[in-house]
């Protein structure tokens, strides 16, 4: 059980990181993964996305580049705050917050769903993921960003005390615990040595 | 939020219908007032045109 795998921990967490956090990010995360990770995905201009623990908003900043209709959705106040600096708080893009695992949004309501540098923070992976199943249209596909485990000993102690890390292995038990289909991974990195982020992209079953 | 967003929110409870209660608009935008849970009772407020869905468990 890692300290942020406590709602209240992760907020509190979240207000003093959300501070920093498009600085600290880009090494692990960055611009350029990002689109890699974005042309995976075959989305269309009109599609409706959401976007789960949007944060900063900097996957929304790149969505936007595919569809008009974004939906963006976190629990913290305090980093949405930032995202709302970008694209203005009732503009380009509908905020709701939101818990990721119990969604407030009716079945088959979107087209894409995307989620990155969330899920480390999902005190149950599993059931969030069961909620995108629901919440996405059947055959359609999701795609979340996590960080790969590191698999080495100190540094590894350290990633599970903080948050989930989870490799490749970890990622298809639990996507195919939700309910995915035509389950895929792609191991990101800024460089060698950087932290590895996970880009795991699944379907939602047809009928 | 714009009104329309209704047809796809739902209580995050139980998945239910939500009603709407509008205090202020701007056209199609809500800027304040609540979502109310037609099973659960539970209130959800909308505050500068942000619906605020978490869970009542999950609210500062």
């Amino acid at each position: 059980m890692g300290v942020l795998e406590n709602k209240a921990r992760a907020r509190l967490f979240y207000k003093y990181l959300s501070k920093v956090y498009d600085r600290v990010n880009p090494f692990i995360w960055n611009e350029e993964m990002r689109d890699e990770a974005l042309e995976m995905l075959d989305i269309q201009q009109g599609d409706r996305v959401l976007d789960v623990g949007c944060g900063t908003g900097f996957g929304t900043e790149g969505l936007l580049r595919y569809t008009d209709d974004v939906h963006g959705l976190d629990q913290s106040i305090h980093q949405m705050q930032k995202a709302w600096e970008k694209f203005g708080k009732n503009d380009e893009v509908r905020f709701y917050r939101g818990d990721a695992e119990r969604l407030p949004f009716a079945d088959d309501s979107f087209d894409v769903i995307w989620s990155s540098g969330s899920i480390e923070y999902w005190p149950n992976p599993v059931t969030a993921l069961e909620e995108f199943r629901r919440v996405v249209k059947p055959g359609s596909k999701v795609l979340v960003v996590g960080p790969d485990d590191p698999k080495s000993g100190v540094f590894q102690k350290l990633a599970d005390a903080i948050m989930l890390f989870y490799d490749e292995e970890e990622a298809d038990r639990m996507f195919e615990a939700a309910g995915f289909v035509d389950i895929e991974h792609h191991i990101l990195q800024r460089q060698p040595g950087s932290p590895r982020a996970i880009v795991t992209i699944a379907r939602a079953p047809e009928e | 939020m714009k009104e329309s967003l209704m047809d796809i929110l739902c209580d995050p409870l139980d998945k239910s219908e939500l009603e709407l209660e509008v205090d202020e608009r701007d056209g199609d935008e809500i800027l304040e007032g609540r979502l109310i849970g037609t099973v659960t009772g539970e209130v959800y407020p909308i505050e500068d045109g942000i619906p605020n869905l978490l869970p009542p468990d999950m609210r500062d």
